[in-house]
């Protein structure tokens, strides 16, 4: 399974909640209404804006989605070897 | 299969990507009114405060619609639609025909009805560029007016606070989001900007502008304020006299039932324009907010392509006045909630009011209270029966 690293600027992020929609297991909104990440719903040591995660091609597809439908393009993945996948550069 | 998508914003965008990812064979004319690429209109304010670079606020190059094989007309309007011979006519006098046709034309924005330099709108990229000389130019020690109480308002708050420049904010109702909010919930956020040194002035019905070459004070009643930048912000009108031609029902939107479908055979419609049937409410209504037209407009692709897709959503859309956080979940209708309810209190700082239809959770709108935004929303998601009405709702 590939491995990413998926990350919220939290200074760019308005709080619109439409990653949540779209990828609630990955993204859930905290009490500064803040989209943060976690690990296929969970939260190994606590709440953070970026982890690593290990994703199917289905889950990965899920958090692009999630990803593409922020409009302030505050979410960031990148692949294993460093490269930013989205948003495309 | 032809398409055709009258409207180049998110809403219409999406419909695009979604159908040639559908459909990979048919052909698909995007008509848009601005010469941009799709870019995001919530990351404007970002741009404006060089939070993010002028290029990052496009979502897509424009070198996207061509490798889509997508027909991008720019810098057209739609003049007529023939919804008997399936084709729309351009404002350069061409035809273009379409076997499935989708209106996703948001809104105009609603100007006032003097216009002199210092006046600024916010909807649009170039809106954005132009506030951007006008903050350029201001002189040391600049004043601000904004007239409007909604979320545009509240976007030019944020900035001028961003620039330091001192700002008074004019409004007609008595709070902002007069229609929307408990008075209790609009006294939290008057409070809020007072204490953040904005002058407040409610209840101000018409403004009237000074200044011939420049903008040099605006008037509400017989209140002059001087200011060297004045934000609008009262709203969008769409013009639905096409619609009405073309004999498509048109309320305070345009009509569509739970598929996006109008009345009209192979037209729909999504995104701010779109007055729909919401399943989950058993009624009509407009949701003029970012994830709305972007889930719209992925549903409407698979009803386009045959695939019949009930839209259901509950959607949310979140702002800040100067930090204190704004979020409305769900139907907010004051009108068409059976009963509502107050959670907090202006001294606590933070105040949800619940609305409430047939025993159930429908909207909600919270002041300062982000934390109950998860367990509010999974209630209106489940359409969770409230048997005690008074329990959950106080909990």
């Amino acid at each position: 399974m590939p491995r990413i690293r998926v990350k919220v600027d939290e200074d760019l992020c308005i709080g619109a909640a439409s990653c949540v929609t779209i990828a609630p297991e990955t993204f859930q909104m905290n009490a500064e209404n803040k989209a943060f990440v976690l690990d296929h719903g969970t939260e190994p040591e606590g709440s953070k804006y970026e982890r690593w995660m290990e994703v199917t091609d289905d889950q990965m597809e899920n958090i692009l989605l999630g990803a593409q439908s922020c409009p302030t393009l505050a979410i960031f993945i990148f692949n294993e070897a460093g490269k930013q996948l989205f948003p495309d550069m | 299969m032809k398409y055709v998508i009258i409207g180049g914003g998110i809403a219409g965008t999406t419909a695009a990507e979604e159908l040639r990812k559908l459909d990979p064979e048919s052909e698909i004319t995007l008509i848009s009114l601005e010469f941009h690429a799709v870019y995001s209109r919530v990351l404007l304010p970002h741009y404006v405060k060089a939070k993010v670079p002028r290029e990052r606020v496009f979502l897509k190059k424009e070198t996207w619609y061509a490798e889509q094989k997508i027909e991008w007309i720019v810098g057209e309007s739609v003049t007529k639609i023939d919804p008997v011979n399936q084709h729309v006519a351009l404002s350069d006098q061409t035809e273009v025909a379409y076997d499935k046709l989708l209106i996703a034309t948001g809104g105009e924005v609603k100007l006032i009805e003097q216009d002199v330099p210092g006046v600024s709108y916010f909807r649009t990229l170039d809106d954005a560029d132009h506030m951007l000389e006008l903050l350029r130019a201001l002189p040391l020690e600049a004043r601000a007016g904004i007239y409007g109480g909604g979320f545009i308002a509240c976007e030019y708050l944020n900035i001028f606070k961003h620039f330091n420049i001192a700002t008074t904010i004019a409004f007609r109702g008595a709070h902002m989001w007069s229609r929307a909010l408990s008075s209790e919930a609009g006294e939290l956020i008057t409070n809020h900007l007072i204490t953040n040194g904005v002058e407040v002035i409610p209840n101000a019905a018409v403004v009237e502008i000074h200044g011939e070459k420049i903008i040099e004070a605006f008037s509400v009643g017989d209140k002059k304020i001087s200011c060297h930048i004045l934000g609008i912000g009262v709203g969008i009108e769409p013009d639905f006299s096409l619609m009405r031609e073309a004999t498509i029902d048109v309320q305070d939107g345009i009509l569509c039932n739970q598929f996006l479908e109008t009345n009209m055979p192979n037209i729909y419609t999504v995104g701010d324009v779109a007055e729909f049937l919401d399943e989950r409410y058993g009624r009509h209504l407009l949701a003029g907010n970012w994830m709305n037209a972007q889930m719209q407009g992925r549903c409407v692709a698979r009803n386009m392509f045959g695939e019949r897709t009930v839209f259901n959503l509950v959607s949310s859309y979140a702002t800040n006045a100067l930090g204190l956080e704004i979020i409305f979940i769900g139907d907010t209708s004051r009108a068409h909630a059976a009963e509502s309810r107050l959670i907090g209190s202006i001294e606590a700082g933070g105040i949800s009011e619940l609305f409430v239809r047939n025993n159930r959770l429908v909207g909600a709108i919270l002041v300062g209270r982000n934390s109950d935004r998860a367990v509010l929303t999974k209630l209106i998601q489940e359409q969770t029966e409230l048997t005690d009405t008074s329990v959950i709702l106080s909990s």
